[in-house]
Formats: C-alpha cells, sequence, structure tokens
C-alpha cells in the first residue's frame, strides 16, 4: 500500500530552560554538542528521518522556548502532536518538579483525543555530570504514576540513550497513528453503502 | 500616453455605452453555467469578519440529497457537514510580524537550511504549499514535502502566533520582490509565496481552488471528521495519487484565462452540429431519472451540458472536471466509473461519474454524473448510444474539426477573419453566461508542452520571448483584470498605451473584454476595432457559444 510509505510524526519537546531540550535535538538530528548556552527563541524546527519496524517515518521535531519570556508562540501550535517529550535535569529537581505542570499545560492545549493514553516520553538530561539531584528511582516512580511513561536517562552531551529515546518516541507514537488506521477507513461511506442496499431491498427497486 | 479611467468613461466610449444594451454577443436568457463572480466570493474568503467565513465553512443543505428525494428516494442520510473551522479568527485585518526566531545555535543554522537553498527550491516564480494546521505537510509543488516539515512548521507557527496572541488572521506577507498569501479553510494551511505579479486576490483565488481540488477528492464532510477526529493525522494517506491533480491545477490556472475570469471555454461548433449532440444526449438519457448532468467537454472546452432541471454548474467546479479529465490518462483506455465532489454544487458529497471518451478517433471525453452509486451499467449503455447516434449525424467530424482548428473555420484564426490588423489578442466574457472566448485559444498540445515543460521547470527566467502566445497576453492582462474586480475601487475601463503594446480593458453589465493592440495606436481607432470586434461575436456567438440551456 502506498499511503503505508510515508508517515510524518510531528513530536514537541517541553521542560524548564536549561534542561538540555535543544541540545537533544542536536544531538539526535546534527550528531553535535555544544557547551555553549543559547536560550531557544520562540521555537526551533528540525526534521529527522529514521526507520521503525521497515517504516521509513519523518519525526518533525518542535523544539520550544523553556524560558517564559519567550514563550511567544503560545500554545496553538501544540495541536496535532503525535508525541510530547518532557525534558527535565537530573541535577536540577525544580525541573523535574515542573513536568507535572507542563504535562498538564500540553494535555489542555493540543487536547488530544485519548488523554490518558498519549504517548508522552520522559527524558532525565545530564546524567554525565556529578551533582545528581534527582535519584533514578524517583523518576521512575513518577513515571509509573503516570500510566506507566517510558522514562530515560540521558546525556546530549556524552549521546547516552539519545538515540534509543527517539526510537521509542517514534515508535510509540507510530504505535497510535496505525490504530488510528484501523478505524479511519471512510467510515461514512461504508455506513452510506449499508443504508443503501437496505433500502433497495426494502422495495425501492427502481434500478434503471 | 497612459491614461486609466475608473469612473468617466472617456468620451469616444459613449457610443458604445450606448450600444451596450443591445450589443451583449453570447448572451442569452438561460445559462447551464451559474453565473456568480467568483471574485465576490473571493472577497468573503479575504474577509477579516471571523462570522462570514465561518459560514461559507459550514456547508448548507446537500444539493444531492435534495434531488435524492426529489428522484422518489428515501432521502440519503447524507448529514450536513459540520464544520471544524474551530479556529479562532479575530477581527483586525493587519498581519502582525511575530518573534518566531530560528534557534540561534550558529553550529545549527548552516545544516538545516540547506534544503530550502537546493535548486528545485530556489528561484521558483511560485511556490504552494498545504499543511494540516496542525503544521504537518500535505502537499509542495515543487520538492518533497517531506524535507519540508520544517519549514511548515514555521508557517504553523506563524499562522497560529497571529490567531492566538491578536486574534488575528494572517493574510499576506509581503517582501521587496515576493508576496506570501495564506488561506486558513477548515482543518488546513494553504500558503503561496509568488513573486509573479499575480494580485493577492489572484492568489487566494487558485489556493481556494487548491483546496476544492482536495475537496474534490474527499468530500467537505470526509475532511472536517478527519480532523475532528484526529488533528494528527496524516493527510497525504488518504490523497496519494491526487498530488498530479493540484500540480496540473495549479499550472493551468497560471496559464488559462477561464480562471482569471472565473468562465468556461466553449468549442466553436456550428450551430447545427451543437444541437444535434445536445439532442442525442436529451434523447438518450431523459428516461435516467437520476442523471444529474451530462456533459461533453474536449481539450478543456465544453462541447455541450444537458442537467437536470434546477440544477445548474458553477465554472469552477467545471474546471475541476475539466482537469480530472486531462490529468486522467486511464480514462482514455477504459470506461470508468468514478466518484467526484463539486464543491460548488455540493461540498457534502460524492457525484458518481460515469467517464469515457467518445470513440477511438475523437478527443471528446463524455460525463454522466448521477447521485445513484450503481447506475455505471445503464450509463454505459447510454453512452455507447449516445456514441453512435454521434457517430451516424456526423457529430465526430464537426468536433475534431473543430478540436484539429480546421482552416475552413472562422474561430480557429479569429483575427484574421476579423481583419483588424492593429488587434493582437482579445478574450472576451459573457458575464450572463459565464462563457469565454479568445482569439488565440490554447490548443491542447501546447499545454501539454507546457505541462512537460513545466513538471522541471517553472524557473523564473529573463528569456526574451518574440511571439506571444495566450499564455503571455493572459499574464498581462493579470493587472488589469484586478483593477477591474478591485472590490474597493473598480475601474470600468481601462486604456493604457506604451512601447510595446495598447491594452484596453473594459467592464460592462454584459460582458467584460481585454484586447491587446500594436503600440501607440490612437483611441479612435481602438474604438473602431472594438465595434468591430463585438459586431463579429455577435455575428459568431451562435458558434463559439452555448446558447441555451437544455434540461433532460
Amino acid at each position: 500500500m502506498a499511503s503505508r510509505k510515508k508517515v510524518l510524526l510531528k513530536v514537541i519537546i517541553l521542560g524548564d530552560s536549561g534542561v538540555g531540550k535543544t541540545s537533544l535535538m542536536n544531538q539526535f538530528v546534527n550528531k553535535k554538542f555544544s557547551n555553549q548556552y543559547k536560550a531557544t527563541i520562540g521555537a526551533d524546527f528540525l526534521t529527522k528521518e529514521v526507520i521503525v519496524d521497515d517504516r521509513i517515518v519523518t519525526m518533525q521535531i518542535w523544539d520550544t522556548a523553556g524560558q517564559e519570556r519567550f514563550q511567544s508562540l503560545g500554545m496553538a501550535f501544540f495541536r496535532g502532536a503525535d508525541c510530547c517529550v518532557l525534558v527535565f535535569d537530573v541535577t536540577a529537581p525544580n525541573t523535574f518538579k515542573s513536568l507535572e505542570s507542563w504535562r498538564d499545560e500540553f494535555l489542555i492545549q493540543a487536547s488530544p483525543r485519548d488523554p490518558d493514553n498519549f504517548p508522552f516520553v520522559i527524558l532525565g538530561n545530564k546524567v554525565d555530570l556529578e551533582n545528581r539531584g534527582v535519584s533514578a528511582k524517583r523518576a521512575q516512580q513518577w513515571c509509573q504514576s503516570k500510566n506507566d511513561l517510558p522514562y530515560f536517562e540521558t546525556s546530549a552531551k556524552e549521546a547516552v540513550n539519545v538515540e534509543l529515546a527517539f526510537q521509542t518516541i517514534a515508535r510509540n507514537a507510530l504505535a497510535q497513528e496505525t490504530e488510528a488506521e484501523l478505524y479511519n477507513e471512510f467510515p461514512d461511506q461504508i455506513k452510506l453503502n449499508a443504508n443503501d442496499n437496505a433500502r433497495n431491498r426494502d422495495g425501492d427497486n427502481c434500478a434503471c | 500616453m497612459a491614461s486609466t479611467s475608473k469612473d468617466s468613461l472617456p468620451s469616444h466610449l459613449t457610443h458604445q455605452e450606448n450600444i451596450d444594451d443591445d450589443l451583449v454577443p453570447g448572451a442569452c436568457p438561460e445559462s447551464i453555467l451559474n453565473p456568480t463572480d467568483s471574485f465576490e466570493e473571493i472577497e468573503t474568503e479575504m474577509s477579516t469578519d471571523p462570522e462570514q467565513r465561518h459560514a461559507k465553512l459550514t456547508t448548507k443543505s446537500s444539493t444531492i440529497s435534495e434531488i435524492q428525494s426529489e428522484i422518489g428516494e428515501p432521502s440519503k442520510d447524507m448529514k450536513t457537514a459540520k464544520s471544524s473551522d474551530d479556529l479562532k479568527e479575530g477581527m483586525a485585518s493587519s498581519p502582525s510580524s511575530s518573534n518566531i526566531t530560528e534557534q540561534n545555535g550558529d553550529d545549527v543554522d548552516t545544516d538545516k537550511d540547506e534544503y530550502l537553498q537546493s535548486p528545485e527550491l530556489v528561484n521558483k516564480e511560485k511556490h504552494v504549499f498545504i499543511l494540516s494546521s496542525a503544521g504537518k505537510p500535505i502537499y509542495s509543488r515543487y520538492g518533497n514535502e517531506d524535507k519540508l516539515a520544517g519549514l511548515c512548521g514555521v508557517i504553523q507557527a506563524l499562522v497560529s502566533v497571529v490567531e492566538d496572541h491578536d486574534q488575528d488572521i494572517l493574510r499576506s506577507i509581503c517582501t521587496k520582490d515576493c508576496k506570501a498569501v495564506f488561506l486558513v479553510k477548515g482543518p488546513l494551511i494553504l500558503v503561496a509565496v509568488s513573486k509573479s505579479n499575480e494580485s493577492e486576490t489572484q492568489l487566494v483565488m487558485q489556493l481556494t481552488y487548491a483546496f476544492n481540488q482536495i475537496v474534490s477528492v474527499l468530500t467537505l464532510t470526509q475532511l472536517n471528521r478527519i480532523f475532528e477526529q484526529r488533528r494528527n493525522y496524516d493527510l497525504r494517506r488518504l490523497l496519494a495519487g491526487a498530488e498530479r491533480l493540484i500540480d496540473n491545477l495549479l499550472i493551468f490556472m497560471e496559464k488559462d484565462p477561464a480562471f482569471l475570469l472565473g468562465a468556461v471555454r466553449c468549442l466553436p461548433l456550428p450551430e447545427k452540429a451543437r444541437e444535434n449532440i445536445t439532442n442525442a444526449i436529451i434523447s438518450t438519457c431523459n428516461k435516467i431519472r437520476d442523471l444529474v448532468f451530462a456533459i461533453l467537454i474536449a481539450g478543456n472546452q465544453l462541447i455541450t451540458l444537458v442537467r437536470m432541471k434546477k440544477y445548474t454548474l458553477h465554472p469552477s467546479d467545471i474546471h475541476l472536471l475539466f482537469n480530472l479529465v486531462r490529468s486522467s490518462e486511464s480514462f482514455k483506455t477504459a470506461e470508468s466509473w468514478t466518484p467526484v465532489c463539486l464543491p460548488k454544487f455540493d461540498a457534502t458529497g460524492f457525484l458518481h461519474g460515469h467517464v469515457s471518451y467518445i470513440s477511438e478517433d475523437c478527443q471528446a471525453c463524455l460525463l454522466l454524473l448521477t447521485v445513484q452509486r450503481d447506475a455505471f451499467y445503464p450509463l454505459s449503455q447510454a453512452k455507447h448510444t449516445i456514441a453512435e447516434k454521434l457517430e451516424k449525424m456526423k457529430c465526430i467530424g464537426a468536433i475534431n474539426d473543430a478540436l484539429n482548428r480546421s482552416k475552413d473555420l472562422p474561430t480557429t484564426n479569429p483575427l484574421k477573419h476579423i481583419g483588424i490588423p492593429i488587434i493582437r489578442h482579445f478574450m472576451y466574457k459573457c458575464k450572463s453566461t459565464a462563457q469565454l472566448f479568445t482569439s488565440d485559444p490554447i490548443s491542447l498540445d501546447r499545454l501539454q508542452d507546457y505541462r512537460i515543460m513545466h513538471k522541471e521547470g517553472g524557473d523564473i527566467t529573463v528569456k526574451k520571448i518574440e511571439k506571444l502566445s495566450d499564455i503571455d497576453y493572459v499574464k498581462n492582462y493579470r493587472k488589469f483584470c484586478n483593477q477591474i474586480h478591485c472590490a474597493t475601487v473598480p475601474a470600468k475601463f481601462i486604456f493604457r498605451s506604451n512601447c510595446e503594446n495598447t491594452i484596453l480593458a473594459w467592464i460592462t453589465n454584459g460582458f467584460e473584454l481585454y484586447v491587446t493592440f500594436d503600440a501607440l495606436v490612437e483611441k479612435e481607432q481602438t474604438k473602431k476595432a472594438v465595434d468591430h470586434l463585438l459586431q463579429w461575436i455577435k455575428r459568431e456567438e451562435n458558434r463559439i457559444f452555448i446558447m441555451n440551456a437544455p434540461t433532460f
């Protein structure tokens, strides 16, 4: 089926400023890392093709500004996302605490059909640093409490788990997509068909 | 010596104004086409009044179910389409610039803009992008829309930030040499980025056509429902194979004056021949009670259209049918049965069409459109009967003569036949019937060449053109057409002369006329020439226009 060839997934990356959203994306897309911090203004868009279970998937990644003063885009562009990646800094507990509100904000703004099963992926970034402030256990517990969200500990700097995390992101988003296909094939048409047949049998046998 | 008169006509034209009432070549009391001007609709389209825009998308009751109930069938449960247009649309009109700055890491920027600089994208005269309101790419005229996902993200962000923050609608962004025009229609965002001389209105019109082409494939009901259910839907899945329809439509829209004027071209035929063809269709089909339209077309020209009483077709729906036929090689080899939605006629449902060429040696294509989804065999039967009748009455020969532009026909080379050497080109639209005639109809082959050329091309070139074709004249008329249809200060008459040519544009209650003369001709000469030209069109009107509105 030709239509199965192309899939495009819209992925949104959210989290407090400085947790490494842009760095993660750059590591994933460009295999590059820079120690220099530059705030993202508004939003940034990158795309990357990945292969998931023999399917070529284009990931359209929306990197957003973490700093409130740069959130000039508003939230309207969350709509129609296939997956949301929530990032925190394992050395900064307050960025972990914010996850809850980022998640809620996303669900309100994007209003997905099935919020309980919307694919989120949680990334604890900067595991290359010494001074951990959030233990893996604590993060995992939170993820479990939120309907078992997948959790990865990453380092954008040393490219730890980045590839794997984005693979999971693509796979989980794709799973939702595929599910959708099952019920989205012209339900309207089929219904009409049935009506037609029924009607014809009912004796409207004008057939030309 | 350039003069533009907006309200007062130059004195030499008062004479023409006087004869205006009785000299409207091609006018007839009843029309097969719905002559509503698309320009007015586009004005609504561009209106910033959200109520008005919203009303446009909330479709009215279904014409198809109306027909079904009228032909005695219990109305099919065609639900009226609910508009999913839940986008907030604001009041004021000025597009505001937004702070959407790309991320500023320098080592990143170099990589990511590479594709946008590639030869398949740069230096194109006009780009068209279609995306979902979620920012997922659906169509790009050039290049690979997958690789443009980033650009689509930017577009969606631009549109949504104006919507969200300013409660406003982003309509266009103009730079020194480039216009970007945005059209948000239901769940889709359409964007044209143009370096041509087309106006914002003309670009919006083209985007509306592209939207209608998508509706024609899916129906508005289906389109809205998909995105109501899943905003993240990748519409390319459902449109697979339909990209070529949009490709072709965009090419023809730029070139064919029929789109510019919202009119339909008719194939010039002897009156008797056209009458015979029409009668052959009526006598064969008048017993088929759920047939809504029988349309015979050839080379983007209408030969005849027979319709169910009460219903007419809008020129833009006919253009979509023209586009469907010329884009589908497969119709040439077999009889086809295809669902087609005609957005102006009824955007909520499909008509079912039997489509076939009338014979192997004739390029005329017959479309029989019905509301019955299983009427292939009776319509196939009807088609064969019609083909036999046409053969017997020698109508096929007449059609072929016209298509091959036989030298004996006055309409083949009208300028020569009219005999006014200073006229280089003209196009004439009869407003009441929405029909069009031009002095140099684009022949099928040339359009074919043009299409092939443009498949790779579309680049801006500065080539010196020696001999202008219809296509080039149409480009020249755009500006005048725009002034004539300007919503705020419409011009009625424009006369402009320079060292290259003299162009006259004139709109009356009955017609629109655009003429290109030699450079620096006197007004007095043009007056005589236009008189003469109108008389000629009047004399030939039965041949070049469809002068009746036959029904089954």
